[in-house]
């Protein structure tokens, strides 16, 4: 079960610059629940100027500012190999927000201007006028995930590229009715609340990829029922107040 | 004072005013009164203000901005001014229309030295157009309400260009990464005039001593440029659990504080701040003194309440920022904790942010964001009670729970649970004066 005693590493990139949306919530479910089932993790934090571990086993990155994603821009650059060579490997990921339009392809802000990504993820992101703000629910391969919105992107996807689900409540990727972007073991997601804590599924979902790379059985632990059913809990007011619109100015 | 009789305001005065009345009587005030008379007579509002010998203060932030708009006109009320303030939280363009209409004669006159305004952050720029101000106070730019404005420095630039309407003083804070590099709006930097620029802050020592420091948004636009050295006009130098001493110019001021919290040391500072350079040579130690020690606590901030035998000591919280702060002042795990949030906080992603170290458990949690709470709680350790999303049923079982020791149980909530729940023991005034 315990991958041959070699802790799980989880890479947060930019915790501070990306992570003002409660990211450190999606590293915490991740963390409790491989833990819960007898993982041993570790995590580290990528701050700018550091250098980046060889093995890792699931990167993070979450959701900043404007003026956040251009503080970390080169450095982002300067690792891109490194996150490139994680992904021909294998290693998943999970990217929320701006990061994970850091990257795409590209995003085109307000201004006329383009940002460049790393294009990691397939597809690019438009920053436009119209904010989408309130709850959201999305039908995804691994079951309904639900959750908070705060966005002002359209994504669009590469032609060959899957959406992470099928939306049922919400703006998702203000582009066809759906949300995300799922490459293999690869999630980019405009879906935040955060995430992974209300949607243990997709946090399993999460380690059963990782588990399958490191070749480890990965079974959720009784230890996880009453984080369970507050998730199940909350899930279920979230959608049945899913019709608040939430329109302060 | 543009025309000298106000005969010209008498027809629409009168018809803001009657709408007024006729709005009270339907329950409530309405910001439609203010409308009314602005529409009618749109150069009321700056005639009538422009007659302040004082002129008018902005109070600007993302939070704090009650609490502080209630000490300086406190502040100022005890150096024997006459102070317009609008009422608590009604802080929107129509609504200040609407009180400065509720104060005036028909002829346009409202006697009072000076106004001290709390202005929405997102309409301050506009609403200078209307209504000048001669100072403008930023408190602090916090990461809030992505929900409202998706980028922080978003938020900072608003309130900077408003500053920049002052016409003689701006007053902010040297601690806050945006708010400090105002001067560099200016040639002449710090040494500016018209407006001229004060500064509030803390020691290093009294910034040093709390665990999360002040939790003032990362400034990462301009994250290459220097803060700078600015001198402080009051700089908070020490605070405890009954008040703070806060040097004015160097001279040292204590004041007694309506709530305990670092935030609230620092509003304190603001406010002494921003009463120094208006008052000028006038400004009294002693009277500012005095002032905070006669201040009543504002809803919800620190304040106590009659519960059954016992006390709430309600904790209201709007962010990360102040719900961080406000757990930072606790000065040991609080004996029985009701925590509770409501849909008017749509986004509260952000308590993954918070360290909740400061409680040792939490007994009821309530509001719809109840069971969201509870699994963040959950992950991090911190014991649960009950979670009840019922809020009269949540109140009833911290009812039912034996007396603390302390005599008092602690309600930690959000502005929206904090008015309905007050309301379910009984007190049912309104949150609107100072
Ligand atoms: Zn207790």
């Amino acid at each position: 079960m315990s991958p041959d005693s070699v802790p799980v590493t989880l890479l947060q990139l930019y915790p501070e610059e990306l992570g003002v949306a409660g990211d450190r919530g999606n590293v915490l479910a991740l963390k409790s629940r491989l833990e819960h089932a007898g993982v041993e993790v570790t995590v580290v934090e990528h701050r700018i100027g550091d250098s980046l571990p060889t093995d890792v086993d699931l990167v993070l990155v979450g959701n900043g500012p404007l003026s956040a994603m251009r503080n970390v821009y080169d450095d982002l650059f300067s690792i891109g190999d490194h996150l490139r060579a994680y992904r021909s490997i294998d290693v998943p990921l999970f990217a929320y927000g701006s990061g994970a339009e850091l990257l795409g392809h590209s995003i085109a802000l307000p201004d006329g201007s383009t940002l460049d990504g790393l294009g990691i993820l397939p597809f690019r992101a438009e920053r436009v006028t119209e904010r989408a703000v309130g709850y959201i629910s999305v039908d995804t391969p691994f079951g309904r995930i639900v959750g908070f919105e705060d966005n002002a992107s359209r994504w669009i996807l590469d032609p060959e590229a899957k959406p992470l689900g099928i939306l049922e409540v919400g703006s998702g990727n203000s582009a066809g009715s759906v949300e995300g972007v799922l490459d293999a073991g690869a999630i980019g997601t405009q879906l935040g609340g955060p995430a992974l804590p209300l949607n243990p599924l997709l946090t399993d979902a999460l380690i059963g990829f990782v588990a399958a790379r490191r070749g480890f059985d990965y079974r959720p632990s009784d230890v996880n029922a009453t984080v369970d059913r507050y998730a199940t809990l909350a899930r279920e007011v979230i959608l049945a107040n899913a019709k608040h619109v939430f329109s302060r100015i | 004072m543009s025309k000298s009789n106000g005969f010209q305001y008498f027809v629409p005065v009168l018809a803001g005013k009657v709408v007024r009345a006729a709005a009270k009587i339907r329950g409530g005030g309405s910001a439609f009164p203010g409308y009314v008379t602005t529409s009618l007579a749109p150069n009321f509002l700056r005639d009538v203000t422009g007659q302040f010998r004082y002129g008018i203060v902005y109070v600007l932030g993302s939070n704090g901005k009650s609490t502080t708009t209630h000490m300086l006109t406190e502040v100022l009320r005890g150096h024997g001014l006459r102070v317009f303030t609008n009422p608590s939280g009604a802080n929107l363009p129509q609504g200040i229309a609407s009180s400065i209409l509720a104060e005036s004669t028909v002829f346009g006159r409202l006697d009072a030295d000076i106004g001290v305004l709390e202005v929405d952050e997102a309409f301050a720029l506009e609403f200078a157009r209307t209504v000048p101000p001669s100072t403008v106070l930023i408190l602090n730019t916090q990461v809030d309400q992505l929900y409202r404005f998706y980028e922080t420095e978003r938020v900072a630039d608003m309130m900077l260009d408003t500053a920049q309407q002052a016409s003689k003083h701006i007053v902010t804070n040297r601690e806050d990464p945006y708010l400090s590099k105002i001067a560099r709006r200016y040639a002449d930097g710090d040494a500016t005039s018209g407006p001229d620029i004060s500064y509030f802050g803390a020691s290093d020592a009294v910034i040093a001593g709390s665990p999360h420091g002040l939790f003032n948004a990362t400034d990462y636009r301009d994250a290459g440029i220097e803060a700078g050295q600015h001198v402080a006009l009051a700089e908070l130098t020490d605070t405890d659990r009954a008040g703070a001493t806060i040097a004015v110019r160097g001279e040292p001021v204590d004041v007694v504080l309506p709530a305990k919290g670092l935030h609230y040391a620092i509003d304190a500072a603001a406010a002494l701040a921003t009463a120094a350079i208006i008052l000028g040579d006038d400004f009294s130690a002693a009277s500012a003194s005095a002032a905070f020690a006669a201040m009543k606590p504002a809803y919800g901030r620190g304040e106590l309440l009659a519960f059954g035998n016992e006390m709430v000591e309600f904790v209201m919280f709007k962010n990360a920022a102040s719900l961080q702060l406000n757990l930072d002042a606790l000065p040991e795990p609080p004996a029985q904790v009701l925590f509770a949030i409501d849909e008017g906080t749509p986004d509260i992603s952000w308590i993954y942010d918070i360290d909740f170290s400061a409680l040792d458990h939490v007994d009821v949690i309530t509001g719809a964001k109840a069971w969201q709470i509870a699994l963040c709680l959950e992950l991090n350790g911190v014991r649960i009670g009950t979670v009840e999303p019922d809020l009269k049923t949540a109140i009833d079982l911290m009812r039912a729970m034996p007396k603390p020791a302390s005599g008092m149980k602690t309600w930690i909530v959000n502005y929206e649970i904090m008015m309905l729940a007050r309301k379910q023991i009984g007190f049912l005034e309104l949150e609107n004066q100072r």
